[in-house]
């Protein structure tokens, strides 16, 4: 069995501060981490190799900084992680991206298939959840969005049964592999590394790839070049003023119901018709 | 069952004490495995803070060249003893402080600790971070032979262990070296602030030529509500470091909580406006051993040595601890390779690291300022009296009040009588003078 994870480094949003004055992200001093959905999405493909065997490989699109993010997935079990790095990368928008990191996979296709591609359901410093379907279908292959459980997976009879959020429940599918699944949390809860395995990451170096070697990108495709996106302009939305709260148990159903409607600008309306079905005239 | 995870040498915690000790035992050829309970090394730890680099400079002599994340150089230092609403300033500039590299700079830990752990990992080191070191394994002897970590299959063996876990001495207790925790009196509670400001702002305001200019103020009398205790600022890059420190029991018994001191200290009509416009970036609490000569562990045992920290090994009223800890994790790394050489780990023959210390400045001065914490416990009054003295006195001596100076000078003697009689005055400086001199 061959797992692919992608991951990706990010500012630990949950530190982040916005400049006030140019409304973008400070990134000076924000530490990085690993995209907390690409953990998780790294651990079901841990699984999966301690019950089928195989190999787990890891790939990152980022600057040289995101080894270390690489680092963690090892301690985690990977068994080989690779780093795409090159300033040619550099400002790719998501498009760009899914190029980039299906290009790597199909190079990596070529030496043992993949029978899984794993995604964290999305980047916490984007969140546009736009990669991994990109990555799918430029590979051509079954994409599965939001997993939480991987129900049963047959990498003889080549398939595997999925479950998916959705808005009403839980979806599940039966899939043919291999397969492009995003991941939840839930898929997998993260399992504290074993000390040896955090010796042989702290020994690892992460494989880089440049833009022209081992495998060669399409220049066109990559960077800025291959990035359409154009960001008009990041700003923090005014926060909302606060709503009135009305207490049912103090007032009573219709008075609160009246309360809301007036503070909505809409109960004058709804008084008139009101009045005028029943006849009345309203003062 | 994994295969036994064996090193020449195990090294707990990743601040100067561990890291010197890393840095010197690699490059002395033994395999070094360092653990470091935080996320990388430095990211809990805080001090002042003005570190000297004469003891980096011992155990990395290139170490100007391998760009040490410094602040500023420390080219202006001195004291402020403050009253309420005055401040009478001793301050030393000298052309000497500027030469580079210098002997003391500012830092801050959380960039400096993981620059210097590399330079360990260059050295050959192995830094496992994210992982604490639980307990000291035993063999039947009761000789120490490795550590237990917080993760699965974290056992790891090795004939010698150097404790460097700072001042929250756990493994040194149970190592046996140390019988007990600190008690309050001998351990002071330290709250710093770090507050960013455009380099440009903070230099006008602490008039500094440029970059390469930086002060150190030790803060005494009302920063710690005249009680015994010390408060710094310090310049750093691009902000101020601030804090208050006073030993634990001060702030049990007169009902203190630590950030509230800092709080006041920071709104002293002197302090404010250095601090005026500027943006809390970082806030933390730590405790300083202040145990002295007298209380520290025993520092080396079977199979064990402990340096640092959690030695006791801090020079209070110099504000001196990372280079007592760099020269101890030095000195036990190299008791540590004499010890492989011989193949004994005994506590006989590791106590030949605490010779190496005694005949070093480290208990040298430990063992002068011996009495410093039980002078300045037993004259309680100390600092605060003194300081509003000093600054009732410069009050009168520099105001033009159309009196003879003659009576000026006598209002200045009563005012001295009033708070502390002659004899006691001269009883506070002789015990001070003892305390000082060991
Ligand atoms: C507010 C304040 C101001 C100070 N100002 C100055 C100053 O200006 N100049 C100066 O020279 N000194 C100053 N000091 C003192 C100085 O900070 C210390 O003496 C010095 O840091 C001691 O180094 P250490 O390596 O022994 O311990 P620490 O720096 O405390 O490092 C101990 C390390 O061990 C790790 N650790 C602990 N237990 C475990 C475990 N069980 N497993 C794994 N890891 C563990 C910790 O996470 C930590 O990283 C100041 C201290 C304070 C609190």
């Amino acid at each position: 069995m061959h797992a692919i994870v992608a991951i990706k480094q990010v500012p630990d949003t949950s530190n982040v501060r916005i400049d006030p004055e140019t409304g973008t992200l400070i990134r000076e001093g924000v530490p990085a981490i690993i995209n907390p959905y690409d953990i998780h999405a790294v651990e079901a493909a841990v699984q999966l190799k301690e019950q089928f065997g195989g190999r787990v490989t890891v790939i990152t699109m980022g600057p040289p900084k995101a080894a270390e993010a690489l680092i963690e997935c090892i301690e985690q079990g990977a068994d080989r992680a690779i780093l795409l790095t090159d300033r040619k990368f550099g400002g790719a928008d998501t498009l760009a991206t899914s190029y980039v990191l299906a290009h790597a996979i199909e190079a990596l296709n070529a030496e043992w298939p993949a029978d899984i591609i794993l995604f964290g359901k999305q980047a916490i410093d984007g969140d546009t959840a736009q990669v991994g379907p990109g990555v799918a279908v430029r590979l051509q292959i079954p994409l599965i969005t939001y997993a939480i459980a991987i129900e049963s997976f047959d990498p003889v009879a080549r398939t595997a049964v999925v479950h998916r959020r959705i808005e009403q429940g839980v979806e599940v599918l039966q899939t043919r592999l291999p397969v492009l699944l995003t991941v939840e949390k839930e898929i997998a809860p993260v399992r504290r590394a074993p000390l040896p395995r955090m010796i042989t990451a702290a020994r690892y170096q992460p494989e880089v790839w440049t833009a022209e070697t081992p495998v060669a990108f399409d220049p066109r495709q990559i960077g800025l070049k291959g990035s359409p996106t154009v960001v008009g302009k990041a700003y923090t939305p005014a926060p909302r003023a606060g709503g009135a709260i009305v207490t049912v148990a103090d007032c009573g159903v219709e008075a609160a119901v009246a309360r809301a409607l007036e503070v909505m600008g809409i109960l004058d309306t709804v008084r008139s018709s009101v009045a005028a079905s029943a006849g009345v005239e309203v003062a | 069952m994994p295969d036994r995870l064996s090193y020449d040498a195990i090294v707990v915690g990743g601040g100067p004490a561990g890291t010197a000790a890393a840095l010197v035992m690699a490059r002395g050829g033994l395999s070094v495995i360092q653990i470091e309970r935080g996320r990388f090394a430095g990211a809990k730890n805080i001090f002042g803070g003005v570190f000297y680099t004469h003891a980096l400079a011992d155990v990395l002599p290139d170490y100007w060249e391998r760009k040490p994340p410094f602040e500023r150089p420390v080219t202006e230092q001195g004291y402020w003893m403050l009253s309420p609403d005055s401040a009478l300033r001793i301050m030393h500039k000298s052309e000497q402080y500027r030469q580079e590299p210098a002997g003391a700079y500012t830092v801050l830990r959380a960039r400096f600790d993981p620059w210097f752990a590399a330079q360990a990992v260059e050295a050959g080191a192995l830094l496992i971070t994210r992982t604490t070191v639980t307990r000291l394994l035993k063999d039947a002897r009761g000789f120490v032979i490795g550590v237990d970590t917080d993760r699965p299959d974290g056992q790891v063996y090795a004939p010698i262990v150097i404790i460097a876990e700072g001042v929250n001495n756990l493994l040194t207790r149970q190592a046996g070296l140390i019988a007990s925790d600190l008690p309050p009196r001998y351990v002071a509670l330290s709250v710093k602030e770090y507050l960013s400001m455009p380099p440009k702002e903070l230099q006008a305001r602490f008039g500094l030529a440029g970059p390469r200019e930086g002060v150190a103020i030790d803060i005494f009398g009302d920063a710690t509500l005249g009680l015994p205790g010390t408060a710094f600022l310090y310049t750093d890059q691009a902000g101020i470091s601030i804090g208050v420190g006073m030993l634990l029991e001060e702030f049990v018994c007169h009902r203190l909580r630590p950030y509230d001191v800092l709080a006041r200290f920071k709104n002293h009509p002197v302090i404010r406006p250095y601090l005026e416009g500027s943006e809390s970036r970082e806030y933390g609490a730590h405790l300083i051993p202040e145990m002295g000569y007298d209380r520290m562990p025993r520092l080396a045992g079977n199979g064990v040595m402990v340096a640092g920290d959690a030695a006791g090994m801090v020079d209070a009223l110099h504000r001196e601890g990372t280079n007592l800890a760099i020269i101890a994790g030095k000195a036990a790394a190299e008791t540590a390779l004499a010890a492989h050489e011989q193949g004994d780990f005994s506590a006989a023959f590791l106590s030949r690291y605490r010779r190496d210390l005694e005949a070093s400045f480290v208990l040298k001065d430990m063992k002068q300022y011996r009495h410093m914490t039980d002078f300045l416990d037993s004259t309680p009054g100390f600092m605060g009296t003194y300081a509003n003295l000093l600054n009732d006195a410069a009050l009168r001596y520099f105001t033009a009040h159309g009196i003879p100076k003659r009576s000026m000078e006598r209002e200045i003697v009563s005012l001295l009588r009033e708070r502390r009689s002659f004899t006691g005055i001269a009883w506070d400086m002789l015990k001070l003078m003892r305390a000082m001199r060991g």
